[in-house]
């Protein structure tokens, strides 16, 4: 009876490990940080600090191997090549080093040193996927053809990861001194950060679900992990409901193109769609709506944007940071290799609606920014406007937009992470001063805080020689080469009206009565925090001056659908 | 996947149907009946235990004790709470006693298995073909699982819809207890699917009944894989029962009765009935899934459709007889020994064991040789050393911690 | 129909045969019984005292966590058991990930046991 059962072969994946690198390393980061805090719950202080300046040059070793694995052209160089080299050994000796230093002046507690040198080395596995296996041959499969790595997956595996890196220092003064010590949060944006990896090289829209999945449910706890404040404990239940709501529309959406074109691999898709004409083409056309919906909640863009003034209002500071960055880039990446790539010969179908989202986020987005009294609920509608101007990107449906919103989400990660940062250190204990008024005469108590912060708003605001101007000016350029002109115009206005904010801002930071304000009492800045606040503002301005380095990659990372060999 | 189904299904219809109501009859009696006896059999085996003489009227040793307590118990009137949620607390007997029933369709009761000849446990009623076996669904012992989980429902609706506080306490405790052991139970299940291969309980038994180490050792699951996943389940199952020493669902002492203290009349001789009929269905399963099932060592007896009757029967009263042995030797447990022993030694040891095994069979298949299964082997003890030496090192810390801010608290 | 429903249809008669003798028991007992009910004893049992309060009273939140734990466990079995049927046709590699599964699930008990989520009291 039993030889009758037949065997029927499953066939196991072609894997490319090294593709998978940044992915792998974030996931087990995050599974050994957990196992280790499992064990050992707390370490006692005196080891903690022994243990943490270890991490530094492990975090060096790490880059180095994650690189070497994955390419040649790392600075730190090839595992395979240096090995042997006097020099070589020095220079890694001396690096070394220097990044313990370095990790002893941060004064950064265990998990977040842990997290930033994963981040570190997801890094630095990109840099070496990029310029070793992308440049010379092209555009690959991780595992089978449902995870591909190209340029678009590359770049938005980096911009997460550094979004990882920057907001861990971020969380680690945060987290002391509200007095939520623990590894959970860092756990879980590791996690988290692992599933907008998934989403940036998900070829498939089951793949793309569950990397979705574990990027949201994870934010979803994160927003509610301050436990003693309600503000957070709503925001978090608020999240979680009305992202489930919006994963249900999504998985709708992906059953309806599946019904429509008989798979859910994008590339059986768009060779589908290439190859056959639909006469009755209902059906996809539902799936690209309920598409539009599900990742239009996740990105923000109105009408689905109602849940993110609360949120990022309730959530912790870093942790708003993070949505802002990581989520929303890895969000757009898929707006963009579902719509651009795999839909592309649909565009004239989607167009329309993309175009009447990007207006109605762009004008909501700015106009309500401007009545807010509340810090973070401000540049939650900023966030949305500017979710707006990527929209424009995603709208033109050509290598231009494409290549602009890549620009656009590299900008704007750095640039929300250093607003978000200021706002950490300035709102105080409890996060209870968020209120504009609180920003009153920042310049007369922290002189460096307020020149800072109003670099990031001027960069919002889209001032030239910063890195805000340039991604505005792309994406208005790639409107304007698809012909898409009112909507240039449209977000132009925009922009002038969020200056008009954002100027204000900066006024009653300068020019306010400086009122004490309670919550802030004044001490140093955390040397980590300002380190993040620090890499941000160098990266917005240095890029915004030189524009090139980044515009060059944003124009070779446009996403490639390649069929499993 | 082409199953090894009842060759009963493909015949006439309507004699089909009649041996399939013939069956089920069958089944039905020989449920009630075994419940019936075995409420006599616990009383008096424990009184004997005890040296005390026990139920000694009603018929000859006192057999009739338990039909005269059922026939009482028809004639007492039934009380539905005030407090009662009434459509709740009427259909909890169902959920509670129909599980019970339905397991039982799966469990093969008996056929030919005799390894020489390789026969497959069909049998022929009346001249038709079929297993000795109400149901041969091709995900059987998933559905002994399905309904393990459905008989929680029973409890947990009995004790909310009595609208009283002990029973309430007591559904919550047994519905936490039973899911903490269900979690156990299907890895020890999982180990034996590992082995057979099909979750066809039918196949099980044929598995067994192949030749053995030497043909001398049965090729029971018990032996085949390691002893573990059978006391495991053994543990779990007696947990999941609520019988002694994990009664505390109805621990008199501290809850009345449990969930069933607001149930009266003929609704409480129904979760009564449950109780005995899971005990009967749980010692069959652990029969079929370890013991072999109807299949015995069948070498030296006489070959018939019967023999495979009468080694079932005779591991199910082992089985009954160690449920009454635990009620008269052990102690109670404590809730927290409970959760523990479920979550912290059951589960992993499981879970464990469920991989090595995992690891055994495959290399098994792939033609292994001795070296190379010992090296896998030990990889694994090393593995679980080093796995369990954190455990260790982590509850010591988490000791060492706790003792710690004891004394900061002074 | 199938051989593969067939044996569904008989567990299931065999089911409606067993809510048919439920339903004959309690329809019995109705006939035999008596039935003369009263306030006292409607009332919720509470070992002879007046019931207070509200029946429906709080339970600790340990049985909610512990419910929580057993979804986790419970799912598992959904990818175990299929895999463990078939285990042969995935070879190595499916040992693999069943091994890293299982592992990420040990490690989410290790992590509750250390939360202090499985301590009772």
């Amino acid at each position: 009876m039993l030889a009758q059962i037949e065997t029927l072969p499953v066939n196991t994946p072609d894997v490319d490990w090294a593709g998978l690198l940044p992915l792998a390393i974030l996931g087990v980061g995050a599974v050994v940080l957990v196992m280790f805090r499992s064990v050992v719950k707390r370490l006692p202080a005196d080891i903690e600090t022994q243990v943490v300046t270890l991490v530094g040059p492990i975090t060096v070793l790490g880059m180095w191997v994650a690189g070497g694995y994955a390419g040649e052209n790392v600075p730190l160089a090839s595992v395979r090549d240096d090995v042997g080299e006097p020099a070589f050994y020095i220079g890694l000796l001396v690096v070394m080093g220097v990044a313990a230093l370095l990790v002893r002046t941060m004064q950064i507690g265990l998990d977040a040193a842990v997290t930033a040198g994963v981040g570190l080395s997801a890094i630095s596995a990109v840099w070496a996927l990029w310029d070793d296996r992308f440049t010379s041959t092209g555009p690959f499969n991780a595992i089978g053809d449902q995870f591909g790595v190209d340029g678009f997956s590359l770049v938005i595996t980096g911009v997460i990861a550094s979004a990882v890196v920057l907001v861990a220092f971020l969380l680690d003064d945060y987290l002391r001194r509200e007095e939520l010590d623990g590894p959970e949060m860092y756990v879980l944006m590791l996690l988290s950060a692992a599933g907008g990896v998934v989403m940036a090289g998900a070829n498939d829209l089951i793949v793309l679900f569950l990397g979705l999945e574990t990027l949201s449910i994870a934010v979803y706890v994160m927003a509610a992990m301050h436990v003693r404040r309600s503000e957070s404990q709503e925001a978090g239940l608020k999240y979680f409901v009305l992202g489930a709501f919006s994963s249900a529309f999504l998985l709708y959406g992906i059953a309806m193109v599946y019904g429509a074109t008989g798979s859910t691999n994008l590339i059986d898709i768009r060779i589908f769609l290439d190859s056959v004409v639909l006469v009755d083409d209902g059906l996809l056309m539902a799936g690209f709506a309920l598409l539009l919906v599900g990742l239009g909640f996740k990105v923000a863009a109105a009408p689905f944007h109602s849940w993110t003034p609360d949120v990022y209002q309730g959530a912790p500071t870093p942790v708003v940071a993070f949505m802002a960055s990581a989520v929303k880039a890895a969000g757009f990446a898929a707006l963009v290799r579902v719509f651009v790539v795999t839909f592309g010969g649909y565009s004239s179908d989607w167009q329309p609606a993309v175009y009447a989202l990007a207006l109605l986020t762009l004008v909501v987005g700015s106009v309500l920014a401007v009545v807010q009294r509340d810090a973070k609920r401000m540049l939650a509608y900023s966030s949305i406007s500017h979710a707006g101007f990527i929209l424009v990107g995603v709208q033109a449906s050509s290598p231009e937009g494409t290549a602009s919103v890549v620009f656009y989400a590299v900008a704007y990660t750095f640039l929300v992470i250093g607003s978000f940062g200021v706002l950490t250190v300035v709102s105080g204990r409890g996060d209870r001063a968020t209120s504009l008024d609180d920003l009153d005469g920042l310049a007369a108590r922290r002189p460096a805080l307020a020149l800072a912060f109003t670099i990031f708003l001027l960069a919002q605001a889209g001032v030239p020689l910063t890195t805000g101007f340039v991604a505005k000016f792309e994406v208005i350029g790639a409107a304007v080469e698809a012909r898409s002109y009112w909507l240039a115009i449209a977000a132009m206005v925009t922009a002038v009206v969020s200056a008009f904010l954002y100027l204000r801002i900066v006024l009653s930071m300068y020019m306010g009565t400086a009122a004490e304000n309670p919550a802030d009492d004044g001490s140093r800045i955390h040397p980590a925090a300002a380190l993040a606040i620090g890499v941000a503002l160098v990266i917005t301005l240095g890029f915004g001056i030189v524009p090139g380095p980044i515009d060059e990659l944003a124009r070779d990372a446009v996403p490639h659908l390649v069929a499993a060999g | 996947m082409i199953l090894a189904a009842d060759p009963l299904y493909g015949g006439d219809l309507l004699g089909d149907i009649l041996i399939t109501l013939l069956k089920a009859g069958v089944a039905f009696t020989f449920l009630l009946v075994a419940v019936m006896l075995m409420i006599w059999f616990e009383r008096k085996l424990i009184s004997d235990m005890q040296n005390r003489i026990g139920p000694n009227i009603a018929g000859p040793w006192g057999i009739f004790q338990t039909l005269a307590d059922g026939i009482k118990l028809f004639f007492k009137e039934d009380l539905v709470p005030e407090n009662a949620d009434r459509f709740v607390f009427k259909l909890a007997p169902y959920l509670a006693l129909v599980p019970a029933f339905l397991v039982f369709a799966i469990v093969p009761l008996g056929g030919d298995f005799n390894r020489k000849d390789g026969s497959d446990g069909v049998v022929s009623i009346f001249g038709h073909d079929t297993f000795l076996q109400v149901a041969d669904p091709p995900m059987g012992i998933l559905f002994f699982l399905a309904m393990s989980s459905i008989a929680i429902y029973g409890i947990m609706l009995a004790g909310w819809g009595s609208g009283s506080k002990y029973p309430l306490l007591g559904a919550v405790r047994a519905s936490a207890q039973m899911i903490s052991y269900e979690a156990a139970l299907g890895l020890a299940i999982a180990a034996v699917v590992l082995q057979t291969g099909s979750l066809s309980t039918h196949d099980m038994v044929i598995d067994q009944a192949a030749g053995g180490y030497g043909g001398i050792i049965p090729n029971w699951n018990i032996v085949v894989t390691g002893f573990v996943p059978f006391f495991v389940f053994f543990i779990a199952g007696t947990a999941e029962l609520n019988r002694p020493p994990f009664d505390l669902v109805e621990a008199e002492q501290e809850l009345v009765g449990g969930f069933h203290t607001e149930y009266s009349s003929i609704r409480f001789a129904l979760f009564f009935l449950a109780e005995f009929m899971n005990t009967i269905t749980m010692s069959a399963i652990m029969v079929l899934l370890f013991l072999g099932g109807p299949a015995g060592p069948a070498l030296f007896f006489p070959e018939g459709w019967w023999i495979g009757t009468f080694w079932f029967f005779l591991k199910l009263m082992a089985f009954l007889f160690t449920f009454v042995w635990f009620r008269a030797t052990l102690p109670r447990f404590r809730y927290d020994q409970l959760m523990d022993l479920g979550w912290k030694v059951l589960i992993p040891i499981s879970l464990a064991w469920f991989l090595l095994l995992a690891g055994l069979r495959l290399g098994d298949d792939r033609d292994w040789t001795y070296n190379e299964t010992l090296a896998f082997m030990v990889g694994c003890i090393i593995t679980f050393a080093l796995l369990g030496g954190l455990l260790i090192g982590a509850i010591n810390t988490a000791r060492a911690e706790r003792v710690r801010e004891e004394a900061d608290r002074g | 129909m199938s051989d593969f429903l067939r044996s569904y249809l008989t567990v299931a008669i065999f089911g409606l045969v067993g809510f048919a003798l439920v339903g004959a028991f309690l329809g019995l007992g109705r006939l035999l019984r008596p039935d003369k009910p009263n306030l006292a004893k409607t009332e919720a049992y509470e070992s002879g005292v007046d019931p207070t309060g509200d029946m429906w009273s709080q339970s600790n939140i340990r049985y909610y966590i512990f419910a929580l734990l057993f979804v986790m466990f419970d799912v598992e079995a959904v990818f175990i058991f299929p895999w463990a049927a078939r285990l042969e046709a995935y070879e190595i590699f499916g040992l693999i990930e069943m091994a890293i599964f299982i592992f990420i699930l040990l490690l989410g008990l290790l992590y509750a046991w250390r939360k202090g989520v499985l301590k009772w009291v």
